[in-house]
């Protein structure tokens, strides 16, 4: 576990390296000073405690799905899904918010986590079942079931839900509200950071254990590792993919709580911006550790709102290549820091 | 300066250690030029490893390589082909979506300016097609083709190369009866043509029909070479030369046991098993009983329906016909393959062993540690650092983990498929007495093997499997008489012992008496 950790670490930090060096020569190339770039980023990003909440707001969302992505990953399943799945149970947990609005604000809470995650869940089960009885792989049957849940969710909200010439559901009351963190600390002012930053701390924590320190856990990586072996173990291959399928799309459904009940109180189409996607990078950047992964999901947030800042020195779509490289040199770096090691014969 | 037979490949002490494991150890013998040479052996036995090391796609640790007598070392398979070798592998190396054509030329295109010369190539394939009776379609995809055209495709890519010494790493294992007899006589035009053909195989009555002369080896070693001149092999030695006949007798001396209440106590009955597998008869009528405080041997070639009986027995498989019955039985299985099957090499020896032990959910690192080191106390196993992964374990020690697992665990029926197999010698003393320990807790113990000193070390009971039946079997009585004869034999090596014999020929499918 120690070595492996810090190979890890070192494959990570090499490609966060020639992260760097790359975008640093492809603003070069731009005719951008690099230097005068990454400085407007770093004040924005850090200099204020409003860039710092803004950047915390953002990885809430992406701490929540990435480690929901991460259960499926470690059993080895190659979950696309997350966008439509999380949309799912957002949806819901806003219906319940609204038409339960009238309950203590605990339990309402644990009501619209509860049923969001049991649906986000169930649309989880889907591509699993698929999977079991017919081999289908989950990539293709995650993908696809993205359009069709949106296509969905974007149905009943329209048609049944959404206010008039919007695209978005009804408020909750203002009573039920999370609390801003600049409520509490000035220094945050005017930023959404919002109790759902803690909460995704919590749960990656309770990620982390959940998969490396529980049973079930261990038995959800074996099957990821070596499913033949792991049959002949005796572990039940298919119970370990409907259940991870299950808690890893249900987890994904709580990226919705930052937006609805720590920022607008609504469920608005659209409003994930492809966090379900982003969130799959983030995963495999902190190779699946949910503790890594609220460190790579902050360092997706800082490019994110850095990439807004510097808009008007260059558009803000570089930090999306930012982005596409880091995933590109984690790939060939770790490849090349493991044949490294392994020729040596360390790991 | 004409020798009579020249010498096309030469192994000169080769030995390959893969860690503490010697997948070939000082191999020596060669194989003649314009003769079909047989290698036989076991899985895992060092066969495939031998001729990927004369493939050039590994290198030995020692010993050197001749082709026609000029020392070679090859630092990839494109020296070895280069030189005319070529290999057909147990996997073809195919692309789906290309014709034969396109496969063969892959590489090697003929070109004429820089465009294919097709014409040009077909006309050659076509012409090596019906110099060898090949009777293949170029132009079809290979997703279209069979099991045994994609063989030939794979055969004229040889031909293309002009590869003179053609290695086939078990050929038949995908073959029906008919298409083998039609590749064998593919081989012998090869033979006429004056090429080299060096054939990995464990099906002996293949070997009788087409080789001139056999190799066999056993744990890496090369144990028996046919001479040149007997034509007429004998099955028997050479069955008996693939699992073993020299009796090493490790320290598995066996007590006898004092076993309460000796009066059948039956723990897993087969009976009258039918199974098909991909529309293959597996299991064709198969009996099996299973008593506690015994060792069932079963003895047989692989792939005669071993796997078969642990599956149905561990509950992997479901959709046989016949009786299975099991009175509430616990199982633990020791599989044959303990990579693909045994362990999860990733993770640590405590983190293998929770897998089946009983814990409370919830697994802490102290836990984990502290099963880890009591393993390794307890059934020896050599690691350097507690928290390191399975993988970097010998696979003697990698067994050893997986035996403690399962034997830790206490189950009334312990199966032990192949448990000595790629595991050094001080391993498989160890492993010998912790399966006689089972059998003297009063477990039932059902052992596979393909090697005889181990069955006959061991078991209580022998019974041979082939096709998918138990072909016969051997009560202690007679097997008890044969470990008195083996003690007077020993000085009289010459005369082999009639069991063994009784056994080598139901293992091949020829029933005595």
């Amino acid at each position: 576990m120690n070595t492996k950790f810090r190979i890890n670490l070192i494959s990570i930090s090499l490609s966060l390296i020639s992260t760097l060096l790359i975008v640093f020569v492809f603003l070069l190339i731009l005719n951008k000073n690099p230097f005068e770039i990454f400085s407007v980023i770093f004040t924005e990003v850090f200099a204020s405690g409003y860039g710092i909440g803004q950047t915390l707001f953002k990885a809430t969302p992406l701490i929540i799905c990435g480690c929901g992505l991460a259960v499926c990953f470690h059993a080895s399943l190659f979950n696309i899904g997350a966008e439509g799945q999380l949309n799912a149970g957002s949806f819901v947990i806003a219906l319940v918010a609204l038409k339960a609005g009238s309950l203590p604000f605990p339990i309402l809470f644990i009501l619209c986590i509860v049923c969001g995650f049991v649906v986000s869940g169930i649309t989880g089960i889907i591509p699993a079942y698929i999977k079991i009885k017919k081999g289908v792989s989950e990539v293709i049957t995650t993908i696809m079931l993205n359009f069709i849940i949106l296509a969905l969710v974007n149905y009943f909200l329209v048609d049944f839900f959404a206010v008039k010439a919007t695209m978005h559901t009804e408020k909750i009351a203002d009573s039920n509200m999370l609390m801003k963190f600049s409520d509490i600390f000035p220094f945050f002012e005017g930023s959404s950071l919002n109790m759902s930053f803690v909460i995704a701390l919590l749960l990656a924590f309770a990620s982390y254990i959940f998969i490396y320190k529980t049973k079930f856990g261990y038995k959800l990586r074996a099957a990821g590792f070596n499913e033949t072996a792991s049959r002949y173990i005796g572990i039940n291959i298919n119970k370990v993919i409907l259940l991870s399928f299950f808690t890893g799309a249900g987890i994904t459904s709580l990226a919705g709580i930052n937006y609805i009940f720590g920022y607008k109180g609504f469920y608005e189409m659209g409003f994930s911006s492809n966090v379900g996607f982003t969130a799959i990078a983030v995963a495999l950047l902190a190779r699946n550790n949910p503790l890594g992964i609220i460190f790579s999901s902050l360092l997706f947030a800082v490019l994110d709102y850095g990439g807004l800042s510097v808009n008007q020195l260059v558009p803000k779509e570089i930090m999306l290549v930012v982005q596409g490289i880091i995933i590109l040199s984690i790939l060939a770096v770790d490849r090349i820091v493991k044949s490294y090691f392994e020729k040596r014969g360390i790991a | 300066m004409h020798c009579l037979k020249m010498t096309a490949v030469e192994f000169i002490n080769i030995t390959k250690k893969f860690g503490s494991f010697f997948a070939n150890r000082d191999i020596s013998f060669s194989v003649e030029k314009n003769t079909v040479h047989c290698i036989l052996g076991e899985n895992g036995a060092g066969k495939t490893t031998l001729m990927k090391i004369l493939f050039g796609m590994y290198r030995q640790d020692s010993g050197s390589l001749k082709i026609s007598g000029e020392d070679i070392r090859f630092n990839s398979p494109h020296d070895a082909i280069a030189k005319g070798i070529g290999m057909v592998h147990q996997h073809f190396m195919l692309i789906d979506d290309f014709t034969v054509m396109e496969n063969i030329i892959l590489g090697n295109e003929i070109t004429k300016g820089i465009r294919i010369d097709f014409d040009k190539t077909a006309g050659i394939l076509n012409e090596l097609i019906s110099t060898y009776s090949l009777n293949l379609d170029i132009n079809k995809k290979i997703s279209e083709i069979s099991i045994s055209a994609q063989q030939k495709t794979e055969i004229l890519k040889l031909l293309f190369r002009n590869s003179d010494i053609l290695i086939f790493d078990e050929p038949t294992a995908v073959l029906s009866p008919a298409e083998t007899d039609e590749f064998f006589k593919i081989i012998g035009k090869f033979k006429s043509s004056g090429k080299t053909i060096i054939f990995i195989t464990h099906k002996l009555n293949e070997v009788r029909k087409i080789s001139d002369k056999v190799s066999v080896l056993r744990r890496g070693m090369l144990v028996y070479e046919s001479s040149n001149e007997n034509r007429n092999l004998d099955l028997n030695i050479l069955s008996q030369a693939i699992v073993g006949e020299t009796v090493v007798k490790a320290n598995t001396e066996k007590a006898d046991i004092v076993f309460p209440g000796n009066d059948g106590r039956n723990a897993i009955s087969l009976r009258n098993i039918f199974l098909k597998k991909d529309n293959v008869s597996r299991l064709k009528g198969l009996n099996l009983d299973l008593y506690k405080g015994e060792i069932h041997g079963i003895c047989g070639v692989e792939g005669n329906g071993q796997n078969e009986i642990i599956d149905i027995i561990t509950g992997l498989e479901t959709e046989f016909e016949g009786e299975f019955s099991n009175p509430g039985c616990s199982i633990s299985l020791v599989p044959d393959d303990r990579l693909k099957k045994g362990m999860i090499s990733e993770f640590t020896i405590g983190e293998n062993i929770i897998l089946k032990k009983k814990s409370s959910n919830f697994i802490s690192e102290r836990l984990l540690d502290r099963i880890s080191t009591e393993t390794a106390e307890k059934y020896d196993v050599r690691v350097s650092d507690i928290k390191s992964n399975l993988s970097s374990l010998s696979g003697g020690n990698q067994q050893k983990v997986i035996f403690a697992r399962e034997t830790e665990l206490e189950s009334d029926v312990m199966i032990f498929s192949h448990p000595t197999r790629g595991v050094d010698i001080n391993a498989t003393v160890f492993i010998h007495s912790k399966i006689i320990e089972q059998r003297n807790k009063g477990k039932a113990v059902l052992l596979i093997s393909s090697d005889l000193d181990e069955l006959f070390a061991l078991s209580d009971k022998i019974s041979v499997i082939y096709n998918g039946a138990i072909a016969g079997t051997f009560g202690s009585e007679e097997l008890s008489n044969f470990r008195n004869e083996e003690l007077i034999r020993k000085s009289d090596e010459s005369t082999g012992s009639p069991l063994s014999d009784k056994i080598g020929k139901l293992m091949i499918g020829i029933k005595t008496e």
